[in-house]
């Protein structure tokens, strides 16, 4: 049996392989190409909602913040101090993990709406500090003529597209794990976690530091990718956008988050034809996922799968 | 050597003296004093509303007394969570039912093996990553009888196969004093019986066990030492044919049948 599920994850590892490799050439504008990007850099993001949301159980409304430190942090690192790219991600992401292990200290004791309002609060602030700390962040005027660390669309494609597939790797081991079974363990039930020998503190500080370290990661990304750094990319609608790709996908399993973002990004794209209803197809299609596929797609998928079979 | 060994036996594994414990206006639990015996199957009785729950709460970390002494093998119990009482040996299960009930029968007993995971972090990332305690946790499941329910999930069973997951889960962390909370609760006879041969297995493989019960049967025929409360107090201690034979006990408790 585990030798049939390597197979099986194996020949699903190839078809995305081949899918991402032949992407940027299916869809070859550079208005595509662009959306491919941004495609890979929500994946990434919808991955580091899923852990916290989807497996740990912790309504975080904060995700945004993370990915805005990521990119301030790297930015600012490589065109103040002049540090290398690489280098410089490497910093933001431990930036906005540890930022994510101590937003996690402090909420440690909130639960459900609680802890969406504290995480909510925390995105705010967050943004207030990028606007007004202009001395670092330059503010609202923003920040100009940001390079990317590869020289087009394709290859930056290619590379966070990469890095999503190993991080998509990294995770799906994890939460198959112990670590799995003991994040789960603190979704369904803290009192009996806790009565098992679970400190739900600091494995909520994992999931919430690991979370933060991926979505720093995919911010690192795309201040390059835009060429400019304005604080509006980091606003509150953005966690809400990566919480709706989570649950539309499906929430606590590891492929719906990729399906939601894969869809939320392109069916805003592919709603342009119809100008002024767009915005409004796409928040009844929103609301028919949640009414009538609570679960997801991938709820859904399973469910239409058992009927006919 | 037989002397020690007898005194190995009679050593209190719990001790609880004078706890305390009230919310708001209501003192749930008045001054109550117990020793569990090393090893005993010791029961905890009373009325509802008599606070054995609450002893029971406060005797697992779900609640801090509000003054009283508490010690685990001679370790203070005071002050400390429930998830390090649970890292010194102490489990329990729940009067309404908690299980993981998302999650797979397996995936609920292997949660239990929490403790004694010695998979490094690094080694959760890479595949293969699963653990050695698959087995054991199969064989908890067979022992409770739930061995061919492995890959079911576990809001699915029925209710007495819930508690019964429940018992598994919790012995997955090896305890030392198992504490369970009312487990008899919506059994029917049969699965009462089981449960019964099953808690004098878990007391035989030198696991101290006490029990919140109301199930008269099952309190008489497997407990050594009963502890009977009501009102929040402590109201008699002694082995199950003193506690029939208890005037007061029969008064506050066991009612007029059991007194002619």
């Amino acid at each position: 049996m585990s030798g049939g599920l390597t197979r099986k994850k194996g020949t699903v590892f190839l078809i995305a392989l081949i899918f991402i490799a032949a992407a940027p050439w299916l869809l070859s504008t550079s208005y595509w190409r662009g959306i491919l990007v941004l495609c890979a850099m929500n994946v990434l993001l919808a991955l580091s909602l899923n852990l916290v949301l989807g497996y740990t159980g912790q309504l975080n409304l904060g995700q945004s913040a993370f990915f805005g430190i990521g990119a301030y942090v790297s930015t600012i690192l490589i065109k103040t101090y002049g540090w290398n790219f690489w280098l410089a991600a490497l910093a933001a992401v431990a930036a906005a993990g540890l930022v994510g292990v101590a937003l996690a200290a402090f909420a440690v004791r909130l639960r459900g709406h609680y802890l969406a309002i504290a995480s909510l609060g925390f995105a705010v602030i967050t943004y207030q500090v990028l606007v007004n700390w202009e001395s670092v962040t330059q503010g609202v005027r923003g920040m100009y003529g940001i390079l990317s660390p590869v020289p087009n669309a394709v290859a930056l494609f290619y590379l966070v597209a990469g890095i999503g597939l190993v991080v998509y790797f990294l995770l799906d081991n994890l939460v198959r794990s112990p670590v799995g079974d003991t994040l789960r363990a603190i979704r369904e039930d803290e009192v009996s976690a806790a009565a098992l020998g679970v400190n739900a503190a600091v494995w909520k500080a994992f999931a919430f530091g690991l979370g933060a370290a991926i979505a720093g990661l995919a911010g690192c990304f795309y201040p390059g990718f835009v060429g400019t750094l304005v604080p509006d990319a980091f606003g509150i609608v953005e966690s809400f956008t990566m919480m709706a790709m989570v649950i539309v996908g499906g929430m606590g399993t590891m492929i719906g988050p990729v399906i939601g973002a894969v869809v939320l990004t392109f069916l805003p794209e592919l709603l342009r034809g119809f100008g002024e209803l767009r915005l409004m197809i796409y928040g009844v299609a929103l609301t028919l996922v949640v009414l009538f596929m609570p679960g997801g797609i991938v709820q859904a998928w399973v469910g239409l799968k058992k009927r006919f079979s | 050597m037989g002397r020690s060994q007898k005194k190995i036996l009679v050593t209190a594994l719990l001790k609880a003296a004078n706890l305390n414990k009230s919310f708001g206006g209501v003192r749930a639990v008045y001054d109550v004093s117990v020793d569990v015996p090393a090893g005993s199957i010791f029961a905890l009785i009373g009325p509802n509303g008599a606070g054995k729950s609450t002893l029971l709460n406060l005797l697992s970390g779900v609640y801090q007394p509000d003054s009283g002494s508490l010690f685990f093998n001679q370790a203070s119990l005071i002050g400390l969570p429930a998830y390090e009482r649970a890292r010194l040996g102490i489990a329990r299960t729940f009067q309404k039912i908690r299980l993981f009930k998302q999650l797979t029968l397996l995936e609920n007993v292997l949660t239990g093996f929490h403790l004694h995971q010695d998979v490094p972090l690094w080694k959760c990332f890479l595949p293969g990553g699963a653990g050695r305690f698959r087995g054991e946790a199969m064989d908890l499941l067979s022992f409770v009888g739930l061995g061919n329910r492995a890959n079911d999930r576990a809001g699915a069973l029925s209710y007495g196969q819930q508690r019964m997951l429940e018992i598994a889960r919790a012995l997955a962390t090896r305890p030392k004093l198992f504490m369970l909370d009312e487990p008899a609760a919506g059994l029917n006879a049969a699965e009462v019986e089981f449960l019964l041969k099953r808690l004098q297995n878990i007391n035989q493989q030198n696991v101290t066990v006490l029990v919140v019960e109301h199930n008269m049967d099952l309190v008489m025929n497997v407990a050594q030492r009963v502890l009977v409360m009501d009102h929040g107090v402590r109201l008699f201690e002694g082995n199950p044919r003193e506690v029939q034979a208890n005037p007061r006990v029969i008064e506050a408790y066991l009612g007029g049948a059991f007194a002619s």
